[in-house]
């Protein structure tokens, strides 16, 4: 209990003393949080309203490979990206190892599958009876794919906060491909593992806070975008 | 609008679920379509809608095929409407805002087709807070907005209290006898069909088995099956 009291008391102090390095790590996380979000967004929103309105031969197959995926542990994405990018590896010359593109990567490939099976669960639910409205009063295909968008907006949104929400607090694969290295792809969950293993528990927590109110505000905005309706 | 069904039959996994030989549909009739579970009656609107594609035969539209201006002059209301995830007005405005209708006029006829159902109180409400009665108000009026040249019905009053199906009749009935719509309802209830209907087609195991004006049909049905039917000995 008296480490969670220094904790709440040092995050305060920290958040206050606006110190530099404190600031940088908060500032990459939400850099590679929401960035990995936003590339897998891009992505994984039009796949899944596919999956969800369209029939294909091997779509059960697909289904299957992608509930398999959202539950990847991160530690071996981290690995497989790490021995991708490595010196040696396939992708060994695009020289992004242990940096904050690395992280994004491995963050995109466990974040993508979240989104992607939260948005396709949505869709084939209500994908079909939305395009039926829609083509019955007259709109066309574009326009019955965007009435399909709007009124799946809430699993978008939920899809997106859980995948921010898988990013933001990742710390096997981010450690494997980031490596922790300060100044560069040191990042708050790492950070707190290392202060752990140093024995320096208040300010591990005080950092966990500060990702918790970090996490709680992005979740207020997406959750109030949400209510827009 | 005017509809001419030739050779249409529709299989689902083998079985054939609807086989229709030769049906008309005036321009401006009011057709009932009344039938057992399974008959086929919900299929046959939705190939008429263009919602499902028919395996063989055709469903000609003035005339002419499917196409987006045969789209545009038809609406079809589900058993069970799914309304727009905002407000009642948005919703009916919704296919003047798809067919590009000024802002002005969109209002003008969402207030005016609201006035008629006599719905304007629920104008601002959100669509998921209405009864289902109020939803298939807003559905209808959705649906009539546009004044549509085929106005499609599937089962428009099965999951409301009884005032609220004499409210739709009274609608539905009105907003046929204003214009020159061709109106097609799937009914269960019979009474319904008589109230409403001026030709009535009884289907049953995917076929027309008689079709005809609802007096004729009702009162001196030519086929064995459609008497039992009406007699209530083919349960619904």
């Amino acid at each position: 209990m008296a480490h969670i009291i220094e904790g709440i008391r040092d995050a305060i102090n920290l958040l206050l003393s606006f110190d530099k390095e404190i600031y940088g790590i908060i500032g990459l996380s939400l850099y590679v949080s929401l960035a990995s979000t936003l590339i897998s967004g891009i992505v994984a929103i039009p796949i899944g309203i596919v999956l969800g309105i369209k029939s294909f031969p091997v779509k059960k197959a697909v289904i299957r490979l992608l509930y398999t995926m959202m539950s990847l542990p991160p530690v071996i994405v981290g690995l497989v990206v790490f021995l991708f990018i490595s010196r040696n590896g396939l992708l060994g010359n695009l020289r992004i190892v242990y940096t904050p593109t690395a992280i994004i990567v491995a963050q995109v490939l466990l974040v993508t599958p979240i989104i992607m099976g939260t948005v396709y669960a949505g869709a084939r639910e209500r994908g079909e009876e939305i395009q039926n409205v829609a083509y019955t009063l007259g709109a066309n295909r574009a326009q019955a794919l965007i009435l399909l968008i709007k009124e799946l907006r809430v699993n978008i949104f939920s899809a997106i906060v859980t995948g921010y929400g898988r990013a933001i607090s990742e710390v096997g694969a981010v450690m494997v491909v980031g490596g922790n290295i300060k100044g560069h792809t040191r990042v708050m969950t790492t950070v707190i593992a290392m202060l752990k293993n140093m024995g320096q528990y208040g300010m591990a927590i005080a950092i966990g806070i500060i990702l918790l109110l970090i996490s709680f505000i992005i979740n207020s905005i997406l959750y109030k975008l949400q209510q827009g309706d | 609008m005017d509809l001419q069904i030739t050779n249409l039959q529709k299989y689902y996994s083998g079985r054939c679920v609807l086989n229709i030989e030769n049906q008309r549909i005036k321009k401006g009739s009011f057709l009932g379509i009344i039938g057992p579970n399974g008959a086929g009656k919900s299929t046959l609107v939705k190939i008429i809608a263009g919602l499902v594609e028919a395996g063989n035969g055709t469903v000609s539209y003035n005339g002419s095929g499917l196409n987006t201006a045969v789209q545009q002059n038809m609406t079809l209301v589900f058993q069970r409407p799914y309304l727009l995830r905002t407000t009642v007005f948005n919703n009916i405005a919704y296919p003047l805002v798809v067919r590009k209708v000024k802002r002005q006029e969109i209002s003008d006829r969402v207030n005016s087709v609201m006035e008629s159902l006599d719905i304007r109180s629920l104008k601002d409400q959100k669509a998921w807070t209405l009864s289902g009665g109020e939803t298939q108000k807003v559905a209808l009026a959705r649906a009539i907005v546009i004044n549509p040249s085929l106005l499609l019905l599937d089962e428009p009053t099965a999951n409301i209290d009884p005032g609220s199906i004499l409210v739709m009749e009274e609608n539905i009935k009105k907003f046929h006898e204003q214009g020159n719509s061709t109106v097609i309802v799937v009914t269960h209830n019979l009474q319904q069909g008589k109230r409403l209907c001026d030709d009535i087609a009884f289907m049953h195991k995917g076929e027309i088995i008689e079709s005809g004006s609802a007096d004729d049909v009702f009162n001196h049905p030519k086929n064995i099956l459609t008497e039992k039917f009406i007699a209530g000995e083919i349960l619904i």
